[in-house]
Protein backbone atom coordinates (compact mmCIF):
# COMPACT_ATOMS: atom_id res chain seq x y z
CA UNK A 1 0.00 0.00 0.00
CA UNK A 2 1.74 3.40 -0.51
CA UNK A 3 1.76 6.37 1.34
CA UNK A 4 -1.40 8.26 -0.11
CA UNK A 5 -3.24 5.78 0.90
CA UNK A 6 -2.32 5.69 4.58
CA UNK A 7 -4.80 6.89 7.16
CA UNK A 8 -3.02 10.79 8.41
CA UNK A 9 -3.90 10.58 12.25
CA UNK A 10 -3.77 13.01 14.59
CA UNK A 11 -3.09 12.53 18.55
CA UNK A 12 -3.89 15.19 20.92
CA UNK A 13 -2.37 14.23 24.56
CA UNK A 14 -0.65 16.19 27.17
CA UNK A 15 1.75 13.74 28.22
CA UNK A 16 4.42 13.24 25.76
CA UNK A 17 5.41 9.58 27.10
CA UNK A 18 2.23 8.39 26.26
CA UNK A 19 1.89 10.40 23.24
CA UNK A 20 5.26 9.43 21.90
CA UNK A 21 4.52 5.39 22.77
CA UNK A 22 1.31 5.43 21.31
CA UNK A 23 2.70 7.51 18.00
CA UNK A 24 5.51 5.07 17.85
CA UNK A 25 3.04 2.06 17.84
CA UNK A 26 0.65 3.05 15.27
CA UNK A 27 3.21 4.40 13.14
CA UNK A 28 4.86 0.94 12.81
CA UNK A 29 1.21 -0.11 10.80
CA UNK A 30 1.61 0.07 7.44
CA UNK A 31 -2.23 1.68 6.43
CA UNK A 32 -1.42 4.16 9.54
CA UNK A 33 1.05 7.19 9.20
CA UNK A 34 3.10 7.76 11.94
CA UNK A 35 0.47 10.54 13.78
CA UNK A 36 1.08 14.13 14.07
CA UNK A 37 1.61 15.24 17.84
CA UNK A 38 -0.27 18.07 19.61
CA UNK A 39 0.27 18.68 23.15
CA UNK A 40 -2.75 20.58 23.95
CA UNK A 41 -6.03 22.12 21.99
CA UNK A 42 -4.80 25.95 21.56
CA UNK A 43 -2.66 24.12 18.94
CA UNK A 44 -5.02 22.61 16.73
CA UNK A 45 -6.94 25.85 16.06
CA UNK A 46 -3.80 26.97 14.41
CA UNK A 47 -3.09 23.69 11.90
CA UNK A 48 -4.53 22.47 9.08
CA UNK A 49 -6.63 20.10 10.33
CA UNK A 50 -8.63 18.73 7.32
CA UNK A 51 -5.80 16.42 5.69
CA UNK A 52 -6.32 13.92 8.97
CA UNK A 53 -9.19 11.01 8.46
CA UNK A 54 -8.15 10.17 12.33
CA UNK A 55 -8.37 11.99 15.46
CA UNK A 56 -7.19 10.72 18.66
CA UNK A 57 -7.84 12.94 21.36
CA UNK A 58 -7.29 12.97 25.49
CA UNK A 59 -10.48 14.26 26.60
CA UNK A 60 -8.46 16.17 29.00
CA UNK A 61 -7.43 18.95 27.11
CA UNK A 62 -11.16 19.67 27.84
CA UNK A 63 -12.93 21.35 30.72
CA UNK A 64 -15.45 19.11 32.02
CA UNK A 65 -18.70 20.87 30.31
CA UNK A 66 -16.94 21.01 26.87
CA UNK A 67 -15.87 17.01 27.08
CA UNK A 68 -19.36 16.46 25.74
CA UNK A 69 -19.09 17.59 22.55
CA UNK A 70 -15.95 16.76 21.76
CA UNK A 71 -16.79 16.64 18.03
CA UNK A 72 -18.30 20.18 17.96
CA UNK A 73 -15.35 21.51 19.97
CA UNK A 74 -12.74 20.49 17.17
CA UNK A 75 -15.17 21.30 14.57
CA UNK A 76 -14.87 17.79 13.08
CA UNK A 77 -17.67 15.78 10.57
CA UNK A 78 -18.50 11.92 10.27
CA UNK A 79 -15.81 11.80 8.07
CA UNK A 80 -13.62 11.83 10.54
CA UNK A 81 -12.90 9.53 13.11
CA UNK A 82 -12.69 10.43 16.59
CA UNK A 83 -11.15 8.14 19.40
CA UNK A 84 -10.48 9.20 23.18
CA UNK A 85 -7.32 8.20 24.80
CA UNK A 86 -8.24 6.44 28.52
CA UNK A 87 -5.97 6.40 31.70
CA UNK A 88 -8.66 4.69 33.78
CA UNK A 89 -12.18 4.91 33.93
CA UNK A 90 -14.83 6.67 31.05
CA UNK A 91 -17.92 8.21 32.06
CA UNK A 92 -20.06 6.30 30.14
CA UNK A 93 -22.29 9.15 29.60
CA UNK A 94 -19.77 10.25 26.92
CA UNK A 95 -18.56 7.22 25.09
CA UNK A 96 -21.69 7.51 22.51
CA UNK A 97 -19.35 10.30 20.29
CA UNK A 98 -16.78 8.79 19.71
CA UNK A 99 -15.63 5.77 17.51
CA UNK A 100 -13.72 4.18 19.62
CA UNK A 101 -11.21 4.10 23.21
CA UNK A 102 -8.10 3.43 23.27
CA UNK A 103 -6.70 2.51 27.06
CA UNK A 104 -2.56 3.20 27.84
CA UNK A 105 -2.78 -0.48 28.98
CA UNK A 106 -4.27 -1.93 25.74
CA UNK A 107 -1.60 -4.14 23.49
CA UNK A 108 -0.89 -3.38 19.79
CA UNK A 109 -2.93 -5.30 18.69
CA UNK A 110 -5.84 -4.11 20.20
CA UNK A 111 -4.97 -0.61 19.00
CA UNK A 112 -4.88 -1.61 15.85
CA UNK A 113 -7.78 -3.57 16.16
CA UNK A 114 -9.87 -0.20 17.42
CA UNK A 115 -8.27 1.92 14.67
CA UNK A 116 -9.16 0.11 11.85
CA UNK A 117 -12.76 -0.57 13.29
CA UNK A 118 -13.26 3.35 13.52
CA UNK A 119 -12.31 3.98 9.98
CA UNK A 120 -13.82 1.10 8.96
CA UNK A 121 -17.32 2.93 10.26
CA UNK A 122 -15.99 6.14 8.63
CA UNK A 123 -16.60 4.59 5.37
CA UNK A 124 -20.28 4.12 6.15
CA UNK A 125 -19.54 0.75 7.03
CA UNK A 126 -20.64 -0.75 10.10
CA UNK A 127 -19.33 -4.01 10.71
CA UNK A 128 -22.26 -6.16 10.70
CA UNK A 129 -22.93 -4.88 7.25
CA UNK A 130 -22.77 -7.79 4.91
CA UNK A 131 -19.73 -8.13 2.37
CA UNK A 132 -21.99 -9.25 -0.31
CA UNK A 133 -21.57 -6.88 -3.07
CA UNK A 134 -24.97 -4.71 -3.48
CA UNK A 135 -26.44 -4.74 -7.15
CA UNK A 136 -24.53 -1.89 -8.52
CA UNK A 137 -21.59 -2.68 -7.27
CA UNK A 138 -21.64 -5.96 -9.13
CA UNK A 139 -22.59 -3.51 -12.40
CA UNK A 140 -19.37 -1.47 -11.85
CA UNK A 141 -16.91 -4.25 -11.18
CA UNK A 142 -17.74 -6.41 -14.03
CA UNK A 143 -17.03 -2.91 -16.38
CA UNK A 144 -14.02 -2.44 -14.41
CA UNK A 145 -13.47 -6.44 -15.04
CA UNK A 146 -13.91 -5.29 -18.56
CA UNK A 147 -10.83 -3.10 -18.57
CA UNK A 148 -13.61 0.77 -18.36
CA UNK A 149 -11.67 3.46 -16.58
CA UNK A 150 -13.50 5.24 -13.56
CA UNK A 151 -14.39 7.92 -16.12
CA UNK A 152 -15.99 5.67 -18.95
CA UNK A 153 -18.26 3.96 -15.85
CA UNK A 154 -19.24 7.39 -14.37
CA UNK A 155 -20.51 7.76 -17.93
CA UNK A 156 -22.30 4.63 -18.38
CA UNK A 157 -24.19 4.72 -15.06
CA UNK A 158 -24.32 8.63 -14.69
CA UNK A 159 -22.62 8.40 -11.83
CA UNK A 160 -19.85 11.15 -10.72
CA UNK A 161 -15.98 9.63 -10.73
CA UNK A 162 -15.97 10.33 -7.01
CA UNK A 163 -19.11 7.74 -6.30
CA UNK A 164 -17.46 5.19 -8.88
CA UNK A 165 -13.98 5.23 -7.05
CA UNK A 166 -15.97 5.10 -3.44
CA UNK A 167 -17.73 2.09 -4.99
CA UNK A 168 -14.80 0.18 -6.10
CA UNK A 169 -13.21 1.09 -2.99
CA UNK A 170 -16.32 -0.66 -1.08
CA UNK A 171 -15.74 -3.16 -3.83
CA UNK A 172 -12.23 -4.00 -2.96
CA UNK A 173 -13.12 -4.04 0.75
CA UNK A 174 -15.33 -6.23 0.51
CA UNK A 175 -13.38 -8.89 -1.61
CA UNK A 176 -10.40 -8.14 -0.32
CA UNK A 177 -9.17 -8.04 -3.92
CA UNK A 178 -7.30 -4.69 -5.20
CA UNK A 179 -5.94 -5.07 -8.37
CA UNK A 180 -7.92 -4.97 -11.68
CA UNK A 181 -6.46 -8.39 -12.66
CA UNK A 182 -7.64 -9.53 -9.29
CA UNK A 183 -11.31 -8.28 -9.73
CA UNK A 184 -11.45 -9.60 -13.34
CA UNK A 185 -10.64 -12.82 -11.95
CA UNK A 186 -13.43 -12.29 -9.57
CA UNK A 187 -15.79 -11.34 -12.23
CA UNK A 188 -15.07 -14.35 -14.26
CA UNK A 189 -15.55 -17.25 -12.32
CA UNK A 190 -18.47 -15.47 -10.71
CA UNK A 191 -19.66 -15.10 -14.61
CA UNK A 192 -20.58 -11.47 -13.87
CA UNK A 193 -18.45 -11.22 -17.51
CA UNK A 194 -17.46 -13.64 -20.03
CA UNK A 195 -14.42 -15.50 -20.21
CA UNK A 196 -13.69 -14.07 -23.79
CA UNK A 197 -13.53 -10.31 -22.35
CA UNK A 198 -10.73 -11.68 -20.36
CA UNK A 199 -8.26 -11.19 -23.93
CA UNK A 200 -8.77 -7.88 -24.42
CA UNK A 201 -8.39 -6.78 -20.55
CA UNK A 202 -4.19 -7.25 -19.90
CA UNK A 203 -2.84 -6.68 -16.63
CA UNK A 204 -1.22 -3.15 -18.08
CA UNK A 205 -4.41 -1.55 -17.00
CA UNK A 206 -3.27 -1.35 -13.18
CA UNK B 1 12.57 -1.48 18.70
CA UNK B 2 16.31 -1.40 18.01
CA UNK B 3 17.89 -4.44 17.78
CA UNK B 4 15.66 -6.16 19.97
CA UNK B 5 16.87 -9.68 20.95
CA UNK B 6 20.04 -9.90 19.11
CA UNK B 7 23.59 -8.77 20.04
CA UNK B 8 26.58 -9.53 18.34
CA UNK B 9 28.29 -11.25 21.31
CA UNK B 10 25.50 -14.12 20.79
CA UNK B 11 26.49 -17.53 19.41
CA UNK B 12 25.62 -17.80 15.83
CA UNK B 13 24.08 -21.09 16.40
CA UNK B 14 21.67 -19.78 19.20
CA UNK B 15 20.18 -17.20 16.88
CA UNK B 16 19.28 -19.84 14.72
CA UNK B 17 17.69 -22.04 17.71
CA UNK B 18 15.88 -18.71 18.66
CA UNK B 19 14.47 -17.74 15.40
CA UNK B 20 14.65 -21.02 12.55
CA UNK B 21 13.32 -18.28 9.95
CA UNK B 22 16.84 -16.62 10.23
CA UNK B 23 17.91 -19.54 8.43
CA UNK B 24 17.22 -18.13 4.71
CA UNK B 25 19.01 -14.61 6.19
CA UNK B 26 22.48 -16.55 6.49
CA UNK B 27 22.14 -18.45 3.44
CA UNK B 28 21.82 -15.03 1.07
CA UNK B 29 23.94 -14.09 3.04
CA UNK B 30 25.98 -17.30 1.79
CA UNK B 31 27.10 -17.61 5.69
CA UNK B 32 28.09 -21.53 5.24
CA UNK B 33 26.93 -23.66 8.39
CA UNK B 34 29.40 -25.69 10.48
CA UNK B 35 30.46 -22.67 12.19
CA UNK B 36 30.96 -24.28 15.67
CA UNK B 37 30.64 -22.12 18.91
CA UNK B 38 31.14 -18.54 16.72
CA UNK B 39 29.74 -15.88 17.81
CA UNK B 40 28.00 -13.19 15.91
CA UNK B 41 30.53 -10.92 15.15
CA UNK B 42 33.48 -13.72 14.69
CA UNK B 43 31.54 -14.55 11.91
CA UNK B 44 30.83 -11.48 10.58
CA UNK B 45 34.44 -10.45 11.06
CA UNK B 46 34.63 -13.77 8.58
CA UNK B 47 32.44 -12.64 6.00
CA UNK B 48 33.85 -9.07 5.90
CA UNK B 49 30.14 -7.97 6.88
CA UNK B 50 29.17 -5.01 9.10
CA UNK B 51 27.27 -6.24 12.99
CA UNK B 52 25.19 -3.59 12.32
CA UNK B 53 23.86 -4.54 9.03
CA UNK B 54 23.70 -7.87 9.87
CA UNK B 55 22.24 -7.27 13.36
CA UNK B 56 19.86 -5.31 11.64
CA UNK B 57 18.52 -7.76 9.04
CA UNK B 58 18.01 -10.21 11.51
CA UNK B 59 16.00 -7.88 13.30
CA UNK B 60 13.58 -7.06 10.22
CA UNK B 61 13.49 -10.96 9.63
CA UNK B 62 12.67 -12.02 13.33
CA UNK B 63 10.07 -8.87 14.50
CA UNK B 64 6.85 -7.88 12.67
CA UNK B 65 6.62 -4.15 12.66
CA UNK B 66 10.14 -3.35 13.33
CA UNK B 67 11.43 -0.12 12.19
CA UNK B 68 14.90 -0.49 10.29
CA UNK B 69 17.30 2.74 10.94
CA UNK B 70 20.17 3.28 8.81
CA UNK B 71 21.94 5.25 12.05
CA UNK B 72 24.61 2.41 12.41
CA UNK B 73 25.07 1.67 8.82
CA UNK B 74 27.49 3.41 6.83
CA UNK B 75 28.07 3.33 2.94
CA UNK B 76 30.39 0.27 3.14
CA UNK B 77 26.97 -1.86 3.60
CA UNK B 78 25.59 -1.04 0.88
CA UNK B 79 27.45 -3.91 -1.40
CA UNK B 80 26.50 -5.88 1.02
CA UNK B 81 23.05 -5.25 1.09
CA UNK B 82 22.82 -5.27 -2.53
CA UNK B 83 24.14 -8.62 -2.91
CA UNK B 84 21.56 -9.72 0.06
CA UNK B 85 18.81 -8.78 -2.63
CA UNK B 86 20.47 -9.70 -5.64
CA UNK B 87 20.18 -13.25 -3.53
CA UNK B 88 16.36 -12.95 -2.99
CA UNK B 89 15.84 -12.34 -6.15
CA UNK B 90 17.40 -15.27 -7.56
CA UNK B 91 15.74 -17.17 -4.62
CA UNK B 92 12.27 -15.59 -5.66
CA UNK B 93 12.84 -16.26 -9.53
CA UNK B 94 14.42 -19.65 -9.61
CA UNK B 95 12.76 -21.49 -6.73
CA UNK B 96 9.84 -19.56 -4.90
CA UNK B 97 8.08 -18.97 -7.97
CA UNK B 98 8.84 -21.80 -9.88
CA UNK B 99 7.38 -23.87 -7.30
CA UNK B 100 4.71 -21.56 -6.48
CA UNK B 101 3.61 -22.17 -10.56
CA UNK B 102 3.66 -25.55 -10.23
CA UNK B 103 1.17 -25.92 -7.09
CA UNK B 104 -1.41 -23.81 -9.29
CA UNK B 105 -1.23 -25.86 -11.86
CA UNK B 106 -1.51 -28.72 -9.79
CA UNK B 107 -4.03 -27.08 -7.84
CA UNK B 108 -6.06 -26.17 -10.81
CA UNK B 109 -6.07 -29.64 -12.12
CA UNK B 110 -9.27 -30.12 -10.12
CA UNK B 111 -10.85 -26.75 -12.36
CA UNK B 112 -13.17 -26.55 -14.74
CA UNK B 113 -11.80 -25.38 -18.08
CA UNK B 114 -13.01 -21.98 -18.05
CA UNK B 115 -11.14 -21.60 -14.30
CA UNK B 116 -8.17 -23.38 -14.95
CA UNK B 117 -8.01 -20.49 -18.30
CA UNK B 118 -8.35 -17.61 -15.79
CA UNK B 119 -6.45 -18.70 -12.93
CA UNK B 120 -3.27 -19.43 -15.75
CA UNK B 121 -3.82 -16.05 -17.01
CA UNK B 122 -3.36 -14.29 -14.01
CA UNK B 123 -0.50 -16.44 -13.15
CA UNK B 124 1.35 -15.89 -16.24
CA UNK B 125 1.00 -11.89 -15.84
CA UNK B 126 2.07 -12.05 -12.79
CA UNK B 127 4.63 -13.74 -13.44
CA UNK B 128 5.61 -11.66 -16.19
CA UNK B 129 5.45 -8.78 -13.69
CA UNK B 130 7.20 -9.75 -11.18
CA UNK B 131 10.07 -10.85 -13.48
CA UNK B 132 9.91 -7.22 -14.82
CA UNK B 133 10.35 -5.79 -11.30
CA UNK B 134 13.32 -7.37 -10.05
CA UNK B 135 14.77 -7.18 -13.90
CA UNK B 136 14.53 -2.98 -13.42
CA UNK B 137 16.53 -3.86 -10.50
CA UNK B 138 19.06 -5.74 -11.83
CA UNK B 139 19.36 -4.30 -14.87
CA UNK B 140 18.80 -0.44 -14.09
CA UNK B 141 19.46 0.54 -10.17
CA UNK B 142 21.81 -1.75 -8.67
CA UNK B 143 24.59 -1.33 -12.12
CA UNK B 144 23.22 2.54 -10.85
CA UNK B 145 24.73 2.29 -7.36
CA UNK B 146 27.60 -0.17 -7.65
CA UNK B 147 28.90 2.47 -10.78
CA UNK B 148 28.00 5.29 -8.56
CA UNK B 149 30.69 3.85 -5.55
CA UNK B 150 33.40 2.88 -8.27
CA UNK B 151 33.70 6.10 -9.87
CA UNK B 152 30.92 8.31 -8.24
CA UNK B 153 28.64 10.44 -9.87
CA UNK B 154 28.72 9.12 -13.53
CA UNK B 155 26.59 11.98 -14.87
CA UNK B 156 23.91 9.87 -15.73
CA UNK B 157 20.31 11.63 -15.92
CA UNK B 158 19.26 8.97 -12.84
CA UNK B 159 19.19 9.21 -9.05
CA UNK B 160 17.75 6.73 -6.16
CA UNK B 161 14.77 8.67 -6.43
CA UNK B 162 13.42 8.29 -9.30
CA UNK B 163 13.93 4.45 -8.06
CA UNK B 164 11.76 5.03 -4.95
CA UNK B 165 8.96 7.19 -7.22
CA UNK B 166 8.26 4.11 -8.96
CA UNK B 167 8.91 1.01 -6.58
CA UNK B 168 6.17 -1.09 -7.79
CA UNK B 169 4.40 -3.34 -5.26
CA UNK B 170 3.97 -6.60 -6.91
CA UNK B 171 2.54 -7.71 -3.24
CA UNK B 172 -0.73 -6.55 -3.77
CA UNK B 173 -1.31 -9.14 -6.79
CA UNK B 174 -0.24 -11.93 -4.44
CA UNK B 175 -2.71 -10.59 -1.73
CA UNK B 176 -5.37 -11.03 -4.27
CA UNK B 177 -4.70 -14.34 -5.15
CA UNK B 178 -4.90 -15.35 -1.73
CA UNK B 179 -8.28 -14.13 -1.80
CA UNK B 180 -9.13 -15.87 -4.69
CA UNK B 181 -7.64 -19.31 -3.83
CA UNK B 182 -8.70 -18.76 -0.35
CA UNK B 183 -12.74 -17.72 -0.70
CA UNK B 184 -13.62 -17.33 -4.39
CA UNK B 185 -12.16 -20.77 -6.29
CA UNK B 186 -15.09 -22.67 -6.27
CA UNK B 187 -14.89 -25.90 -4.02
CA UNK B 188 -15.38 -28.16 -6.86
CA UNK B 189 -12.16 -26.97 -7.49
CA UNK B 190 -9.86 -28.31 -4.32
CA UNK B 191 -6.89 -30.53 -3.91
CA UNK B 192 -4.37 -30.99 -1.98
CA UNK B 193 -2.51 -28.58 -3.64
CA UNK B 194 -4.65 -25.88 -3.14
CA UNK B 195 -3.33 -25.60 0.51
CA UNK B 196 0.03 -25.52 -0.60
CA UNK B 197 -0.67 -22.55 -2.59
CA UNK B 198 -1.92 -20.70 0.19
CA UNK B 199 1.13 -22.01 2.51
CA UNK B 200 3.98 -20.64 -0.77
CA UNK B 201 1.82 -17.27 -1.06
CA UNK B 202 1.82 -16.81 3.47
CA UNK B 203 5.31 -17.49 3.13
CA UNK B 204 6.51 -15.36 0.03
CA UNK B 205 4.32 -12.27 1.17
CA UNK B 206 6.34 -12.54 4.47
CA UNK B 207 9.22 -12.90 2.75
CA UNK B 208 8.67 -9.71 0.49
CA UNK B 209 7.30 -7.39 3.28
CA UNK B 210 10.86 -7.97 4.60
CA UNK B 211 12.49 -7.55 1.22
CA UNK B 212 11.08 -4.61 0.52
CA UNK B 213 11.83 -3.07 3.94
CA UNK B 214 15.43 -3.67 3.13
CA UNK B 215 14.64 -2.07 -0.04
CA UNK B 216 12.82 0.94 0.71
CA UNK B 217 14.53 2.10 4.42
CA UNK B 218 18.18 0.75 4.00
CA UNK B 219 19.58 0.85 0.66
CA UNK B 220 17.63 3.77 -0.83
CA UNK B 221 18.42 6.15 2.33
CA UNK B 222 21.95 4.90 1.95
CA UNK B 223 22.20 5.63 -1.43
CA UNK B 224 20.98 8.70 -1.33
CA UNK B 225 23.13 9.43 1.78
CA UNK B 226 26.14 8.54 -1.10
CA UNK B 227 24.50 10.71 -3.41
CA UNK B 228 24.72 13.77 -1.62
CA UNK B 229 28.65 13.20 -0.77
CA UNK B 230 28.77 13.02 -4.55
Amino acid sequence: MNNQLRHRILLIEPSQIIATGLANMIGRHRIFETPTILSDVDKYYTINRDTYDVMIVNPSVFNFRQRFDIRHMLSIDNNTALLIISYGINDENMLYQYDGCISIYDSAEMIEKKLLTAVDSLNGTPKSESDELSGREREILAAVAKGKTNKEIAGIFNLSVYTVVTHRKNISRKLGINSIAGLTVYAMINKLIDVKDYSRNTAEND
Amino acid sequence: MKNTLYSEGMKMADLISSDPSLLIVIARLDIKLGFGDASVADICKRYRLSKNLFLMICDIYSFDGFKPSTDNLTLDDIPHIISYLKTSHKYYTSYFFPRLRDDIHLMIKACNESDRKIMNKFYDDYDAEVRKHFDYEEKTVFPYIETLLANGNTGKNYNIGKFEKNHSNIEEKLNDLKSIVTKYLPETCSSPARYDVLCDIFHIELDLSKHTLIENELLVPLVKRQERNE
